[in-house]
């Protein structure tokens, strides 16, 4: 009768299902916070694209006539992609929080405003247009945001760096996690080492069992991670999505390829993570024998 | 370096020179002791409990280094060979622990088969051999039950089972009949000597067991307080030629 051969290393125990849910749980987190930064970092970058292409031309004792004049010479200048003149209604409307709803009197001499969206990458277009406007007569202020589009860089920045050292902190903690749960496991077949290596096993042959009983861990832990995060971020693009405008103020929402490589690698990174620290591990151990 | 079984050639098996071991800050375990065992030798290791039997074949089959000495195995001294060769220079070492080592998870069958799979051979292989073995050591109905199942008599026969399944060069044995009977002491005592005749394996027992001792014309070393001595009469009681009754093995 041939007798069924059992693995070297016992089939997963307790203990090895309390690893899995630990590994599982912080693959999940890490793969949530990657797609978060990732989504943060987007929407920054879109963010800043749009303050820094805004810049309002200011026309001061022009009428409305001139002013669409000098609306179609901004209109004309490299890097600007529109020019708009603002509209009576939409002065009274900025001016609003500082002169109140009810209006400014007619015999008060107010600007006409050109609002301009340039392309974000284009240089010097603010000095060009009021180059250009000076060239043909005008006296004109360009307000390229300049403070404004500074702090909305600070703040983006700093949303940026928050969200990088999240997965920064949470990928070493989960690989921390992951070498420290794998130690613990180690220790406990410890008999196991000691018998194989004084029965002959070279190092390499001990290792590689833990190497693949842990690989293969990580790989599962991390998959069941990585597809609770996807289904996490499907439900928010879907509750992101029915909330329709309200939804205004979330960063871009949607999963492109680059999400779902992230999602691919989580477990690929947890089962390197695993099968790494198996390695040291028992290398280690092996080697505080003789 | 390649270690060939055409070592087995060299003059000597087992070769202890001025070794010493202590654990930690402690006093010496062992001191000074010189050994030599030739290539095919049979001999027994006797001394007190707490002597350093244990820890001096913990030397021999390289489970430790000396603080002090240098133990060779077929003339190679340990101190200077690889992790690799020190490897397969155990895996010509067969061991029966005293306390057995099997592994729980694995059946009395796969124990013994162990060290075949450490050197990757195929089961087919040795299936036929393992389960002779097993039936010779009288556990041929039990090789499917598990250690935890079987008496301490049984995981003792389990135990050298597998110490002798590779028919290793070297034989090292710590209390291997202190839990069976004395028939099948004996039984296992002609285990060993078939080994130690038919093929030249260097056999070295510990046992407190002095009716084993009797049973086999062999010299007999003990230790005493660290030192390693050689009693001047054979296990069987004849004489040793040109010793005292108890003659220091050049112990320093």
């Amino acid at each position: 009768m041939k007798p069924r051969e059992t693995p070297l290393l016992p089939v997963e125990d307790a203990r090895e299902a309390a690893l899995f849910f630990v590994v599982g749980a912080l693959c999940f987190l890490a793969a949530l916070a990657t797609l978060s930064a990732k989504s943060t970092y987007g929407a920054a970058r879109s963010w800043t694209a749009e303050v820094e292409g805004e810049l309002t031309v200011s026309l001061p004792d022009v009428d409305r006539r001139a002013a669409e004049e000098a609306r179609k010479l901004i209109a004309e200048t490299d890097g600007v992609r529109e020019a708009r003149l603002l509209s009576k209604e939409e002065i009274d409307e900025l001016l609003e929080p500082s002169f109140g709803s009810r209006g400014l009197p007619e015999s008060l001499p107010l600007p006409q405003l050109v609002a301009v969206r340039a392309d974000p990458l284009a240089q010097f277009v603010g000095p060009n247009i009021e180059r250009r406007l000076t060239e043909a007569g005008y006296v004109s202020a360009v307000d390229e945001h300049a403070e404004w589009a500074g702090d909305v860089r600070r703040v983006l920045g700093i949303a940026r760096l928050v969200a990088l050292i999240a997965v920064a902190l949470l990928a070493s903690t989960a690989v921390a996690v992951i070498a420290f749960a794998t130690h613990a496991a180690l220790l406990t077949r410890r008999d196991i080492v000691d018998v194989l290596h004084l029965a002959g096993a070279r190092d390499k042959f001990i290792a590689s069992l833990f190497e693949r009983r842990f690989w293969l861990l990580g790989l599962r832990a991390g998959s069941v991670g990585a597809l609770m995060s996807l289904g996490a971020a499907a439900a928010m693009i879907l509750a992101a999505r029915s909330s329709g405008a309200r939804s205004g103020l979330l960063p871009e929402l949607s999963l492109d390829f680059y999400d779902l490589l992230i999602l691919v690698l989580t477990p690929l990174i947890a089962g390197l993570a695993a099968r790494f620290a198996a390695r040291i591990t028992v290398v280690r151990s092996l080697k505080s024998m003789m | 370096m390649t270690l060939s079984r055409l070592d087995l050639f060299d003059d000597v098996a087992v070769r202890l020179d001025g070794v010493s071991l202590r654990y930690d800050t402690s006093e010496d375990i062992l001191s000074g002791i010189d050994l030599v065992l030739k290539p095919g030798s049979f001999s027994f290791l006797t001394g007190a409990s707490g002597a350093g039997k244990t820890s001096l074949l913990k030397l021999l089959y390289l489970a430790l280094k000396p603080s002090m000495g240098e133990v060779s195995l077929f003339g190679r001294p340990t101190s200077r060979l690889t992790r690799d060769q020190l490897s397969a220079l155990r895996r010509r070492v067969g061991v029966v622990f005293q306390e057995f080592r099997l592994l729980d998870h694995l059946t009395a069958y796969e124990n013994v088969a162990l060290p075949l799979r450490v050197l990757g051979r195929k089961e087919a292989s040795y299936r036929s051999d393992v389960q002779e073995l097993l039936a010779w050591v009288g556990l041929g109905e039990r090789m499917h039950a598990r250690p935890p199942t079987l008496s301490g008599g049984e995981q003792q026969r389990v135990a050298i089972a597998r110490a002798v399944v590779t028919q290793p060069d070297i034989l090292i044995a710590d209390e291997p009949t202190g839990n069976v009977d004395p028939e099948m002491g004996s039984r296992l005592m002609r285990l060993f000597l078939e080994l130690n005749k038919r093929r030249g394996t260097t056999v070295i027992i510990a046992t407190h067991d002095l009716g084993l001792v009797r049973q086999v014309q062999a010299p007999v070393y003990r230790l005493q307080h660290g030192l390693l001595v050689q009693d001047a009469e054979y296990s069987d009681g004849t004489a040793v030629a040109g010793r005292r009754r108890t003659d220091p093995v050049k112990t320093k």
